[in-house]
């Protein structure tokens, strides 16, 4: 196993309160596969990528629980510059805001040159070469030139594009995405997915992928793991998460996507509400104020990953279909995008 | 919603070669105009009454510029922009004034949009006051309404946008844009900062706001799938220029442009099997400068169908007029017979899934 993050919980302290970030999130990784996190603003899945990182913030946040071992070593107890090791040869991050992550006073050459050439001992002229030819692949015009240039002299398009031929260039173990295409336009996402497929295929890197678009999950992953409010709520191979969805959240954000492939429709079906702030643990399900198929328990216990029934013949535990709901939706109603049995709907009498 | 056919024949608004130019100068003392970016380069559409048109094109090529050049938040370089017969592209003060009653714009960023020292109400009453409609009374009124219209709770007025999520601080937009029962509404990326579950909420209550009060839309946006779900008719604009216009299902079915083929097939979609069959065509390299738009076909730089026609010389000697090829629909390529013919012969991109697929979800 190249990485297993089990039962990782993070707490960011804010002027409000303790915000439960991360609950008792655990998946695991081999080496090419793409895993898909998916979820909204504020469900955790950027924390949980920092917290493999060990880039979350002293100041603010604490690991509560949990281990991330990386190749059998726990991350969690590594030494910060250990960690600096490991991060800048055998695990990549590209974040939503590279600015984060580019050293903003050396030049975009000199970074990427030099991390080229710790990973592969190139002479300098055939790194910085390399570096051009990386720059051009994630569709940076005048390459040349943008190797003179420092980080805050580049559109926010343009660093998101850096970064990503940094990861690119390290060729690591484990690249972590973290919404890599959102700031780029589609044509130019389409490039950077298929560099990223690339890395996976030829080198073994294998890939978190952290976004909100489910689209790129259909299209870059195997599995996939939709979190809402710091926890889980559902996952399954990419395929069967599709195919038969049996979380109600899962189900509206399916739903309440207009469809490219579709005839234009009638109204979306959306999730009515907002996320819940975090700051108290949910006595229930965290989903359970905008769900459709609350039944009364789900307000008093907070339902546990389970298998989901029909998955049973799946041997390899993690190709098992798991759902965190106490009142999993049908396959007929995961096709309607509502609850159709009687009983089901908000505020009605609890069926056994 | 089809526009046309809901009376008159006059279209609501009506563009014609429109440019938007941007100088570029170089010195401070002997300062000196060495060029201009054509950000937007002879566009021509109409919009009917009661329709929705879309525009859509990646960052650079001109949609957020044509929208704002409508609304009269920039100035148009040449062309006219009429509005029900009236020229405003040269109109200035109280006459301008009184046209953009008319025509009101809602943002991408609700936040940056809306001033944070005002609250809700006065901010929704904001178009009211400065065009002095009604009394403070009925003013605090008309903003209860709006509230209502757009789905808040009453007591958002006296709050402030902080206090409010993203979806919220749109639905406050849009409660403002409707404040003078405008005709119009120019809406540029109105859901690209919001959450998907949101996204949806707010195009439902864009969709809602249009039956009920026989809006018109001009809606830009990057997202093809939000573009598809909202618009009677597509246009789809590369550096500058309108490259394609059709009919929302009829574009997605049969796109004619090399760019609007690799646009769509870029899109993924959210259901494996389609994803794991689909042929996608990856264009390469950026959207050139618009201060120095490539001569000829301002796409060729990166089209795909002219390296697999071996690079006839039409398409860098002269720029393809937007031309009609029926059903409403228009394009702007030498070669746009053969897009139709790469796909039919299976060669171009799926651009959709096979009719009957079964829906993911």
């Amino acid at each position: 196993m190249l990485l297993s993050v089990q039962d990782l919980s993070v707490r960011f302290q804010t002027e409000d309160g303790t915000v439960h970030a991360v609950n008792g999130v655990s998946f695991d990784l081999e080496a090419s596969e793409t895993l898909g996190i998916v979820g909204e603003s504020g469900c955790g899945k950027s924390a949980t990528s920092l917290a493999i990182t060990r880039l979350l913030p002293h100041t603010q946040a604490t690991i509560a629980g949990g281990r991330i071992l990386f190749r059998d070593v726990d991350l969690l107890g590594m030494p910060a510059r250990a960690m600096r090791k490991l991060r800048g040869r055998d695990i990549a991050i590209v974040f939503q805001d590279p600015m984060t992550s580019l050293n903003p006073v050396l030049s975009i050459g000199r970074q990427l040159t030099e991390a080229l050439r710790a990973h592969e001992s190139l002479p300098r002229t055939d790194a910085e070469a390399r570096a051009i030819e990386l720059l051009q692949t994630v569709g940076i015009p005048a390459p040349a030139a943008t190797l003179q240039r420092h980080p805050h002299q580049l559109s926010g398009g343009m660093r998101q594009r850096v970064m990503i031929a940094m990861a690119l260039a390290l060729a690591p173990r484990l690249l972590i995405a973290d919404e890599p295409t959102t700031a780029l336009d589609v044509t130019i996402q389409a490039q950077v997915l298929e560099l990223i497929r690339e890395l996976t295929r030829q080198r073994g890197t294998a890939v978190i992928l952290i976004t909100h678009d489910l689209g790129i999950v259909a299209q870059m992953t195997q599995r996939v793991a939709v979190m809402y409010a710091g926890f889980i709520v559902e996952t399954a191979l990419t395929p069967d998460l599709f195919a038969a969805p049996r979380h109600p959240y899962t189900i509206g954000l399916l739903h309440s996507l207009p469809r490219l492939d579709k005839e234009r429709g009638g109204e979306l079906i959306s999730i009515e509400g907002s996320p819940p702030d975090q700051l108290t643990p949910p006595a229930g399900c965290p989903f359970a104020p905008r769900c459709a198929w609350r039944l009364p328990v789900c307000s008093t216990a907070n339902p546990s990953l389970t298998t989901a029934s029909g998955s049973g013949d799946a041997t390899d535990a993690r190709a098992k279909h798991r759902v965190a709901c106490h009142n999993p939706a049908t396959a007929e109603e995961a096709s309607a995008g509502q609850p159709l049995r009687p009983g089901t709907a908000a505020g009605l009498e609890a069926v056994p | 919603m089809s526009a046309a056919a809901t009376g008159r024949d006059q279209p609501l608004l009506s563009v014609r070669d429109l440019a938007v130019h941007f100088g570029i100068s170089k010195g401070f003392l002997f300062s000196r105009s060495i060029g201009a970016v054509r950000a937007v380069d002879g566009v021509s559409f109409d919009i009917g009454r009661g329709e929705t048109v879309g525009l859509v094109g990646e960052s650079g090529c001109g949609k957020s510029t044509t929208g704002r050049a409508i609304a009269r938040l920039n100035r148009p370089t040449a062309g006219s922009i009429r509005l029900d017969g009236q020229d405003l592209s040269t109109l200035e003060g109280a006459a301008l004034r009184r046209v953009r009653r008319r025509l009101q714009m809602i943002f991408q960023d609700p936040y940056s949009s809306l001033n944070p020292r005002m609250a809700i109400g006065a901010i929704i009453g904001e178009p009211l006051e400065i065009h002095g409609v009604g009394t403070t009374r009925e003013r605090a009124e008309r903003v209860r309404e709006l509230l209502a219209i757009v789905g808040l709770p009453r007591q958002a007025a006296d709050r402030y946008p902080h206090q409010f999520s993203g979806g919220q601080r749109q639905r406050v937009g849009i409660a403002r844009a409707l404040a003078l029962n405008p005709e119009l509404i120019v809406a540029d990326e109105p859901i690209s900062a919001l959450d998907v579950s949101i996204q949806a909420q707010i195009l439902n209550l864009l969709a809602r706001l249009q039956r009920d009060f026989r809006l018109t839309y001009l809606f830009i946006a990057h997202d093809l799938a939000a573009v598809r779900h909202i618009s009677d008719r597509i246009l789809v604009m590369y550096l500058g220029r309108i490259v394609e216009s059709a009919p929302s299902a009829e574009l997605y079915r049969r796109p004619l442009h090399p760019y609007t083929v690799a646009l769509l097939s870029a899109v993924p979609l959210p259901d494996p099997a389609a994803e794991a069959t689909r042929r996608r065509i990856v264009l390469r390299g950026d959207v050139p400068s618009p201060a120095a738009p490539p001569p000829g076909c301002p796409f060729h730089t990166r089209c795909w169908l002219r390296e697999r026609l071996g690079n006839p010389g039409e398409c860098t000697s002269a720029a393809p007029p937007l031309r009609t090829v029926g059903g409403g629909h228009s394009v702007a390529c030498h070669f746009s017979d053969a897009v139709a013919e790469t796909r039919v012969n299976g060669a171009g991109a799926a651009t959709a899934p096979p009719a009957g697929r079964p829906p993911a979800g």
